[in-house]
């Protein structure tokens, strides 16, 4: 279950220390209601992603079933179950972006990256996520490099971001 | 009564109904059809496919709403089938046939087609009705039907298209028919409390499923079943005869274990029988079943079954006739004197086979060697009887439930008992205190607030420790402790010897994990005690009982609601057994061999002379122990494999067998008779909780089988003895209820459909659901003293380690991998972990997370342990060592098992003497789980 399947595993903490963080962050919950979503994300916060570990750690953290975990964190699209890339870029389509063009941003993206929608790209090093609005649409269209803000960009534009990235 | 009654009108109708009933459930109860799919009864009202929509009208409000979640109110006006209502409906059908295969569904040639014939609609044949496994008990179909649903919808059928799970035992799973009801999520968690299944992701592609998509084996699923039988549509079915068709549903009875769940048994047109479903109106088991009900019924039909009579010529056993084997019987046990005879009956034998057995054994063979093959522990039953008079649970299964503490000492119910750990879990849910005694890890474990583990051996010191703490305390019932008690004062002499410290020091456990345990008990009235002998020597059994019935006693939980103890034995009517006097020391009705008055009063109903010198237990005549010739009705029972002596069956000069099959007992017969099945015969057993219910024939039989009665009454005429002409079971019954005083007011007339719980006095009675109240009858019950004891040492040289072996539904913690075998079923390899006393490690050399080896000294009985395992430093007790495997590998050993009847070769998990050796240490790649 645990095979790290992407190429970037060697880099990947253990299933060990996955647990011993996990369990260190379900603990050091603060407010006075702990519910299973309020330890998903502490999970998340920590580890960027919640691990087959940390479905296990936060059922016996709350006193339910690994299968009741899943069922909330699978309900929320913002809880991801891989690691993340080492930098994140969200491409937006909302109606501002998309008049004004994010299609063909997104296109490009796609193509700089070798992927075909949202994801990581093969090496694991960067993800790539739409977004429906990024709350910048005086700037549309836009894109979002670790939750920094690129805004009026073209498709070259965006493609010289994404070469600037593969090569960090 | 009559106030609390809510009148309403549904379409035109007035009806009444309870407070809290739901439109659905007061329009059902008075014969008024409204469409559901995701209500079930028993479960909480979920709302979710809005199929019983009606428009009510209320207190001037109009509205529509799912009446399967509006509760009925006073003048309510119901209409279930105006135009719009019927629109509605049609419309929500028609979006919940988007994604279930549906072209059969709406078509009206859907009864008379065959699953390959040319469809004129170009239905595909994979999403043709006629090839679902549910077609004939589709409730999807049926509402479908009923609503008249017209072929033609303005929505495009999306098919899912995924994969179906076929790797699990005894479960087909199949979510491209699955339509969101939840109904199985519900069955698992709220009525089971397991939580093995949950809905998964959200909006359009919310689905059934388990964490990441796991098998059942890892997600915690204990097997029951109940998700399938509440299933409306194809998604769950069972794999075994998934396509049979039942053409005849009989109510029967489970007789794998003593809770005696109330079972529906569906038998094809071939006379097999194919499907064992819950009885939702059935008041022992409340419509639920387990891994063994559920899934181990389909051994009457195997072809290996033994057919006719056999005797022994020249070493070989060869078929003869009824006639001349029964003859041969009846000669080889005439060659031997009384005292060398005994007769073992069959744990799944109904009361009749246990009567006729025993009149046979007294008054034919003039010896009280007579038992049931399980009653290991008769004295679990036996002390029981002394104290108040009688053996058996003092309250109802399902009356654990209102119980405010529950404390299970040594036994594991969810295993050997299964649905008696339904209402426990139950009740923890609801908030009530569960405290498990016991140094294995068990399911119930995961559920306690409190967990005692006691160095195995010494729970009844504990037990005494915790009644010391409730009397230092002022815990005690004292209205109870003085109006009904006898014995007190010696009792508290006794209890004085309970010092808590030394209670502490002996047993391992806390003084203050002892006096929480205690104040949970004290304080927790209403409370249940269920009590086991696992890990607890037979010598100690009745010192157990003693203790269990002082604790339940003084803090007044006997004859109390959500109160009583409930003793944990095995086989399925083991109880009856002992009600009708099959017990080497107990006439019919709990008399006693020993006394005159007693044998006498027995006599005069039955005649014959009944033979004074208490005979032998099970355990006594399978190890030999100057037994030369047996009678054994050796259906699902196997003295091998229960565990009772290694060389079985010692070596009887004459061995009389009646069983379903060949099995190793039968082969080492002289004479062989074939056996009837649960399936085939009609009589009664007796569960846990003192129901005697109907066990009703769905097969006839095939060929010269003949139900255990019978034979046995066939063989007593033979041998001269009178008063064993009996026409039918009902006969026998007859005769019972003469000889039983419990049993008077019990016909098989009364019995169809329901049980009824003994004592019944007459047959106005509906029997006594609690044993003791308080009222007219109020007895006083006497205590017994007990002393407190140092464990006796067990260890020897070669073997100097004790195990208890524990068992899960699962362990997160474990790295669990399922690898698949040539069949492509599941199974679990995991790495296990040996939990050793710190001292007894360092003394082995090893440390945390080494490699062990373990060795047993005898694998007789028992559960398969693995071969290594990793140290853990958490055993409590030095010179103890716990291993806990999952029971996803009960389940794949139930699967793989060839034992044509699987359901009692599942081992227990009795303590075993075993040798821990350092394990050499391997330096494979990936080796480490960590």
């Amino acid at each position: 279950m645990s095979d790290g399947t992407t190429s970037a595993s060697d880099e990947l903490p253990s299933s060990g220390e996955l647990r011993e963080r996990s369990r260190k962050a379900l603990g050091s919950q603060r407010q006075p209601t702990v519910t299973v979503l309020s330890s998903l994300i502490a999970v998340q916060d920590e580890l960027h992603y919640i691990p087959d570990e940390a479905i296990e750690e936060t059922a016996t953290h709350t006193n339910s079933t690994i299968n009741d975990v899943w069922s909330v964190a699978s309900f929320y699209t913002n809880f991801r179950f891989t690691p993340p890339g080492g930098h994140t870029i969200d491409v937006c389509w909302g109606p501002s972006c998309h008049l004004n063009g994010a299609q063909n941003v997104m296109m490009r993206v796609h193509s700089e990256l070798g992927v075909e929608g949202e994801g990581e790209t093969g090496d694991g090093k960067l993800t790539l996520r739409y977004s429906t609005c990024l709350g910048a649409c005086a700037l549309a269209p836009v894109i979002a490099v670790d939750h920094h803000m690129k805004g009026r960009m073209s498709p070259d534009s965006a493609a010289a971001v994404v070469d600037g990235l593969k090569g960090a | 009564m009559a106030d609390d009654t809510i009148k309403l009108t549904v379409d035109g109708q007035e009806i009444e109904a309870k407070p809290g009933q739901t439109i659905i459930q007061a329009a059902q109860d008075a014969d008024i059809y409204i469409p559901y799919l995701c209500y079930f009864p028993g479960m909480k009202p979920y709302g979710a496919c809005r199929m019983c929509v009606v428009s009510t009208e209320s207190g001037g409000r109009k509205g529509v709403q799912a009446s399967c979640t509006t509760p009925v109110a006073p003048d309510m006006i119901v209409e279930t089938n105006t135009e719009d209502i019927v629109d509605l409906r049609k419309g929500i059908t028609d979006l919940l046939m988007t994604e279930h295969p549906h072209g059969c569904l709406t078509c009206h040639r859907a009864e008379l087609c065959g699953p390959q014939d040319i469809c004129q609609r170009h239905v595909g044949v994979t999403d043709r009705c006629t090839i679902c496994p549910k077609n004939e008990r589709c409730e999807l179909k049926d509402t479908v039907r009923f609503m008249k649903l017209d072929m033609t919808s303005s929505f495009n059928y999306h098919r899912r298209d995924l994969p179906i799970h076929r790797d699990d035992p005894f479960y087909d799973r199949d979510y491209n028919l699955c339509i969101v009801c939840a109904r199985c999520v519900r069955a698992c968690d709220e009525v089971r409390g397991d939580t093995a299944l949950s809905l998964v992701s959200r909006s359009g592609v919310a689905l059934v499923g388990t964490s990441h998509g796991t098998s059942l084996l890892e997600s915690g699923c204990e097997f029951c079943g109940s998700c399938i039988d509440a299933c409306p549509t194809g998604a769950l079915t069972e794999r075994d005869y998934k396509w049979e068709k039942a053409s005849s549903k009989v109510k029967t009875v489970c007789t794998n274990c003593p809770v005696g769940c109330e079972l529906v048994m569906n038998v094809n047109d071939l006379n097999k029988v194919v499907r064992m479903t819950g009885d939702l109106s059935g008041e022992a088991g409340h419509g639920q079943a387990c891994f063994k009900g559920k899934f181990g019924y389909d051994y009457p039909n195997h072809v290996r079954r033994l057919k006719y009579p056999m005797v022994r010529i020249d070493g070989e056993l060869q078929r003869t006739t009824w006639g001349i084997a029964l003859e041969a019987a009846s000669q080889g046990l005439s060659q031997h004197l009384p005292e060398e005879r005994g007769v073992i009956l069959s744990p799944r034998g109904t009361n009749e086979d246990h009567y006729v057995g025993q009149k046979f054994a007294r008054t034919v063979l003039a010896t009280n060697n007579v038992d049931t093959g399980l009653n290991r522990s008769a004295e679990l039953l036996a002390t029981l009887a002394g104290t108040p008079g009688h053996g058996a649970a003092t309250n109802p299964i399902w009356g654990i439930e209102q119980s405010n503490c529950v404390l299970v000492v040594a036994g594991n119910p969810t295993e050997e008992q299964n649905v008696l750990a339904v209402p426990v879990k139950k009740a923890v849910r609801a908030g009530a205190g569960l405290i498990v005694i016991d140094s294995r890890e068990t399911e119930l474990t995961r559920y306690a607030t409190n967990w005692l583990r006691p160095r195995p051996g010494t729970e009844i010191t504990l037990l005494g420790g915790i009644a010391r703490v409730i009397l230092d305390e002022a815990l005690e019932d004292k209205e109870f402790v003085r109006d009904r008690l006898d014995g007190v004062d010696e009792f508290k002499k006794a209890i004085w010897s309970f010092d808590l410290m030394r209670v502490s020091g002996i047993t391992g456990v806390s003084e203050e994990e002892i006096r929480v345990a205690a104040r949970a008990y004290g304080n927790g009235s209403p409370a249940s005690l269920l009590h086991g002998t696992d890990g607890i020597v037979s010598e100690d059994h009745a010192d157990l009982l003693a203790a269990v019935m002082n604790l339940a006693l003084m803090t007044g939980n006997i004859g109390a609601k959500g109160g009583g103890v409930y003793p944990l034995f095995s086989g399925a009517n083991t109880q009856g057994g002992n009600d009708v006097g099959a017990a080497p020391n107990l006439l019919p009705g709990y008399r006693s061999v020993s006394v005159d008055s007693d044998r006498e009063a027995i006599a005069s109903v039955t005649g014959g002379m009944y033979p004074q010198r208490p005979g032998k237990s099970v355990r006594a005549m399978t190890a030999g122990d100057g037994i030369k010739a047996l009678v054994v009705l050796a259906d699902g029972w196997n003295p091998d494999a229960a565990g009772i002596t290694s060389d079985g069956l010692g070596n009887p000069g004459f061995l009389v067998v009646s069983d379903v099959f060949m099995s190793e007992t039968a082969s080492r017969a002289d004479v062989v008779f074939p056996a009837a099945t649960y399936a085939e015969v009609t009589g009664t057993i007796t569960n846990l909780e003192r129901r005697v219910q109907m066990l009703n024939p769905g097969m006839s039989l095939r060929h010269e089988e003949r139900e255990g009665w019978r034979t046995l009454a066939g063989l007593a005429s033979v041998m001269g003895g009178t008063g064993f002409e009996y026409g039918s079971s009902h006969e026998v019954f007859e005769e019972i209820r003469k000889a039983v005083p419990e049993y008077v007011g019990i016909t098989h007339a009364r019995l169809e459909g329901r049980g009824i719980q003994t004592p019944a006095s007459d047959e106005t009675s509906r029997g006594t659901e609690i044993l003791f109240t308080s009222g007219e009858s109020a007895s006083i019950i006497s205590m017994a003293p007990m002393a407190i004891r140092e464990p006796i040492s067990a260890a020897n040289r070669e073997f100097p380690f004790t195990l208890g072996h524990g068992r899960v539904l699962m362990r997160p913690q474990e790295d669990v991998r399922i690898v698949q075998d040539e069949q492509n079923m599941n199974h679990v390899e995991r790495d296990t972990w040996i939990e050793i006393h710190p001292d007894d490690a360092s003394a082995l050399d090893v440390v945390d997370g080494d490699r062990v080896i373990i060795t047993a000294q005898s694998d007789a009985s028992g559960a398969p342990l693995p071969e290594t395992g990793t140290v853990r430093l958490t055993s409590p007790h030095r010179g103890f060592v716990f291993v806990t495997t999952l029971f996803a590998e009960v389940v794949t050993g139930m699967q793989d098992s060839d034992e044509t009847d699987t359901s009692p070769s599942v081992r227990g998990l009795p303590l075993r003497h075993v040798s821990l050796a350092k394990a050499p240490v391997l330096r494979e790649a990936g080796m480490a789980a960590d």
